[in-house]
């Protein structure tokens, strides 16, 4: 009797991508894209109507992810800028909550 | 010589068979180091070293922990994956990077820091005051980072 031998696989087509930035951060609609990828990912080889609402859905996400994003980015702020002030560094806070 | 493409690596298949490494979720410890485009990394890898490793600010030697999601299965094929790595506020230059354990499953087989997988850039990526990130493929069955078909 024959078995299909195991067969281990890795990504061979540099399906690994390295993103830099330089003297910033990633910005929200950046995160927010890569996010989407994690979350949806769309075949090239889908029936058209089927990939068009993918898509459309795929674009939907990444608005309400950024939107989220800045949310969190905000809320993060506050919280830098009261550890701040509470350290006896308004004038940092400041600078802070003004970014 | 340079990296010459990614591999799997041929210890890691064997250890396999041991039952040397955990994928879970709350299981072992895997780690991502950077290389420099000196660093000579291939099947024949069989663990973790500093040579021609990385340096610069933002990056510690030995590189960092990876955040591995559960292995899971589509049809026969099952896979893993880990989150995204983001070095922060980091000026590095990477042409590749190694995956490995840093808490294997000694039981059976001794290993220190065995390596896992070699992963080949395409050029030298840099960040300057910035975030480098890794980003892996979509986890699934054709394309997640490590599959078992």
């Amino acid at each position: 009797m024959n078995v299909t031998p195991l067969k281990t696989e890795y990504a061979l087509d540099f399906g690994i991508e390295v993103r830099t930035t330089n003297h910033r951060g990633f910005t929200p609609e950046e995160v927010a894209e890569r996010c989407a990828d994690r979350i949806l990912s769309v075949s090239d080889e889908a029936p058209a109507a089927i990939r068009d609402q993918a898509y459309a859905f795929r674009k939907k996400l990444v608005k309400l992810l950024e939107f989220y994003m800045r949310e969190a980015i905000k809320s993060d702020r506050t919280t830098v800028f009261n550890a701040l002030n509470d350290a006896g560094h308004p004038d940092l806070a400041e600078l802070i909550r003004r970014l | 010589m340079a990296f010459t493409g990614n591999f799997m690596c041929t210890s890691f298949k064997k250890e396999l068979m041991f039952g040397a490494h955990d994928f879970a979720a709350a299981g072992d410890t895997f780690k991502m180091a950077l290389y420099t485009s000196s660093a000579t990394l291939d099947a024949s890898t069989t663990a973790y070293s500093a040579t021609n490793e990385v340096s610069g600010t933002g990056y510690s030697s030995g590189g960092q922990d990876l955040t591995s999601v559960d292995p899971a299965t589509s049809g026969t094929t099952a896979y893993g994956d880990f989150a995204d790595e983001t070095w922060t506020t980091a000026t590095i230059t990477a042409r590749g990077a190694l995956i490995y354990n840093s808490t294997p499953n000694t039981t059976s087989i001794a290993l220190t820091n065995p390596s896992v997988v070699v992963l080949d850039f395409g050029s030298d990526k840099t960040s300057t005051a910035g975030d480098f990130t890794v980003v892996f493929p979509t986890a699934d069955a054709s394309t997640a980072i490590i599959r078992i078909a």
